[in-house]
């Protein structure tokens, strides 16, 4: 039994039965699969992880909330050699995602089998940049240059009838999941705290340079919120809602994971191939290149699984690069390989007519990158669950607490987590 | 003691024993006993998986002691509880006043109030999520229908409700009310039917006004289908998920968070299941006095609903 993730657009879920149904003609195995919604896969395979009653297999586009710890509770198979024939083709990024520490085994090893990575690009209503009389071509490389820029347009754009919009989606959130999290990590990246946690689990918030980049995201995010050009709501937006609130032009941009934004409207020919604008952060604000966050996503195999050669078999023939290069263009781009050569030697990546797609691939793939902090260890997943990010914004805003005592009460609180997931 | 005594002592201890069986067989004997155990049986074996088996897993799950020691030193904890508590003591007391008032106004004659009922059912017939989910839009505090429309009528714009732990909390509160207000005036809408109309009849003949009627017939009457109703819409309240989690989030900064969302949030947002578990487990305390005096109430009594 494989638990496959259902993906945002229809040709996502196609695309995954056809590999399903690939494989079966190529192996000869019977596959006996199931597509399902992220969350509700995520709280299946959470309850399957703890019942001790598991499928052969869970394909996810993002499991960094469940791998980590699960490896540390040795609950995963090692897929080490389901991995090793590509693991030179694979990009660093897929592979540090890829690999986790198990505390049973006291090392780290690979845990997901890489197919697809995917990175946060600005995404940006191009139509309502010129209406406010400002130019997308200059739109400043450095990572603040870019909100500071782009929050001009709200007051033309009011003063053109359009009341209610807001220059930038700002998920300064405390809701969560992920976005305010992510969030802050680039803000982190930009403002040079990208050490905050290193690959080998440990936390720096002890180190001046990282409480110095916090204090200052945390500044420039809450400033932004106070000049009111961010919706108040952002506060407490939930995972969907700047989805949706860009959809409807409430705002003007958003930074947001992956295409979903854009492909979500691909059936509104004007707005995907005219109006909205994808822009990958290019510079970090000290004016060197910015490092943007990747994820992978892939698949994993339980411990407990009945069918664990049958698991591995699919995952080495979904890793052949033909095969993910296929899965992943027919999901219309929406995740891309975890082989980057895949995205030079096939010309759909970069030369393809969808406008949204050349600034993506070049941010998630050709750029340089970083893995999500959470493959580095489980504390900081527990860390970002607990939305200190997004509470600390809350403190400033909601409590009138300076930036950097806002901070040092989430360093304080996160030191408490780390403090008990010793590597 | 004659043997005439010792054979009559024993044969009352014989009768007594075999009384004793036939009260524990229910009156049964041989082949209605077996076919008894038969026809029960499929109902044992679905008690056990469905009702005994989860429970007896949920407290192996939560109970780690250690699981607590980490849940009390969660900030968040303690907010939790005590949204809670607001959420289940005004939720429900607010609620079950209202269905009191309305159950009496339904009780009225007339084609356009049983119309009236039709829609006053609505909100309890649809679905929680999408339900719920309108209501987090429709109270957005930029978009949202509520604020359009102050602003259409009056030229003002309302706060952000979901912005403020306790606007949000109300907003919780009033979504749950809302949602579930019409199935709890339809109990009690029942339970004012059940009343014997001859009280009332008899009531009018010694001139009672309607407020007499109201206080020596309904009230009495009613107060034990009340007092059960509001027992059982505690333990619902306090495992209640769907109207935090869908109009507020728990949010902002997780100000509005009860225990049954926090436990979720613990299980699925950050894969640590038996926190989530040893969460809810926490409400216990509360929980189970309730149920006991729930159990308690629903004994057969003389001059009750």
């Amino acid at each position: 039994m494989c638990w496959l993730n259902q993906g945002f657009i229809p040709e996502e879920d196609a695309a995954m039965r056809q590999v399903a149904e690939d494989y079966i003609k190529a192996s000869g195995n019977k596959l006996d699969y199931s597509i399902m919604p992220f969350m509700a896969l995520n709280q299946k395979t959470i309850s399957a992880l703890t019942s001790g009653d598991v499928p052969d297999l869970v394909f996810m586009d993002a499991p960094s909330s469940i791998i980590p710890q699960n490896a540390w509770d040795d609950k995963i198979v090692d897929v080490s050699d389901v991995v090793a024939p590509y693991e030179s083709q694979l990009s660093e990024t897929a592979k540090l995602c890829s690999t986790f520490y198990n505390k049973a085994t006291k090392k780290r090893g690979y845990y997901l089998c890489p197919i697809k990575q995917g990175a946060t690009p600005f995404h940006i209503w191009g139509d309502l940049v010129e209406k406010a009389g400002l130019k997308m071509e200059e739109i400043p490389k450095d990572w603040d240059g870019i909100w500071t820029y782009l929050k001009q347009a709200q007051a033309p754009l009011r003063s053109k009838g359009m009341r209610r919009l807001y220059a930038c989606g700002l998920q300064i959130t405390t809701v969560g999941p992920n976005d305010g999290n992510n969030l802050f990590a680039h803000f982190m990246i930009a403002n040079g705290g990208e050490n905050i946690v290193t690959s080998d689990g440990k936390l720096h918030t002890d180190d001046p340079k990282v409480r110095e980049a916090a204090i200052k995201s945390v500044e420039f995010m809450t400033n932004l919120y106070k000049e009111g050009v961010v919706p108040p709501e952002a506060l407490s937006w939930n995972d969907a809602d700047d989805n949706n609130g860009y959809h409807e032009k409430l705002f003007m941009m958003d930074f947001d994971g992956t295409l979903s934004t854009e492909l979500a409207m691909i059936k509104n020919k004007k707005a995907f191939y005219e109006e909205m604008k994808t822009l990958a952060p290019v510079n970090k604000n000290d004016g060197t290149p910015m490092k943007t966050q990747v994820n992978a996503g892939g698949g994993y195999i339980p411990k407990g699984a009945k069918n664990v050669e049958v698991a591995k078999d699919f995952m080495k023939y979904f890793m052949q690069p033909k095969v993910m290069n296929a899965n992943l263009k027919a999901g219309l781009g929406r995740w891309v390989p975890a082989i980057p050569q895949l995205v030079k030697d096939d010309p759909f990546w970069l030369s393809t007519d969808m406008p949204c797609l050349k600034p993506y691939v070049t941010e998630a793939v050709l750029n340089p990158t970083l893995p999500v902090f959470e493959g580095f260890t489980p504390a900081w997943g527990q860390a970002n669950a607990e939305q200190l990010w997004g509470q600390a914004h809350a403190d400033v805003i909601k409590n009138g607490m300076k930036p950097a005592d806002a901070v040092d009460k989430a360093f304080k609180r996160c030191n408490e987590i780390f403090a008990k997931v010793a590597m | 003691m004659s043997v005439t005594q010792q054979a009559l002592a024993v044969g009352r201890s014989f009768a007594g024993a075999r009384a004793r069986r036939h009260a524990w067989f229910g009156g049964l004997h041989g082949a209605d006993y077996i076919w008894a155990i038969a026809f029960a049986l499929p109902y044992i074996a679905i008690f056990l998986a469905f009702v005994v088996y989860p429970i007896a897993f949920g407290i192996w799950m939560g109970s780690d002691p250690a699981l607590y020691e980490q849940l009390f030193s969660d900030p968040r904890y303690l907010t939790s509880v005590l949204n809670t508590l607001l959420y289940v003591v005004i939720g429900v007391n607010v609620k079950m006043f209202l269905a009191f008032l309305l159950s009496g106004f339904f009780f009225r004659k007339g084609w356009w109030v049983k119309g009236l009922m039709v829609i006053f059912i609505l909100p309890w017939a649809t679905p929680a999520l999408p339900a719920y989910m309108s209501i987090h839009w429709f109270l957005n505090g930029q978009w949202g229908m509520l604020n359009n429309i102050l602003y259409e009528l009056f030229g003002f714009d309302g706060p952000v409700y979901l912005n403020d732990r306790w606007t949000g909390l109300a907003c919780n509160i009033g979504a749950y009310i809302w949602k579930t207000l019409p199935f709890w005036t339809v109990i009690l809408l029942a339970g004012r039917m059940a009343v014997p109309q001859d009280l009332y009849e008899a009531a009018a003949v010694d001139g009672a006004s309607r407020m007499h009627k109201f206080a020596h017939i309904t009230l009495p009457l009613m107060a034990n289908l009340y007092l059960v109703c509001v027992l059982l819409d505690m333990v619902f309240a306090l495992g209640d998920f769907n109207s935090t989690y869908f109009v507020s989030g728990g949010g902002p900064a997780m100000s509005t968070e009860v225990l049954a969302t926090l436990g979720i949030r613990y299980a699925f947002t950050v894969a640590l299941p038996r926190l989530g578990v040893a969460t809810v487990m926490s409400a216990l305390p509360v929980l189970i006095p309730l149920v006991i005096i729930l159990m308690r109430r629903l004994r057969p009594s003389e001059g009750q609903l």
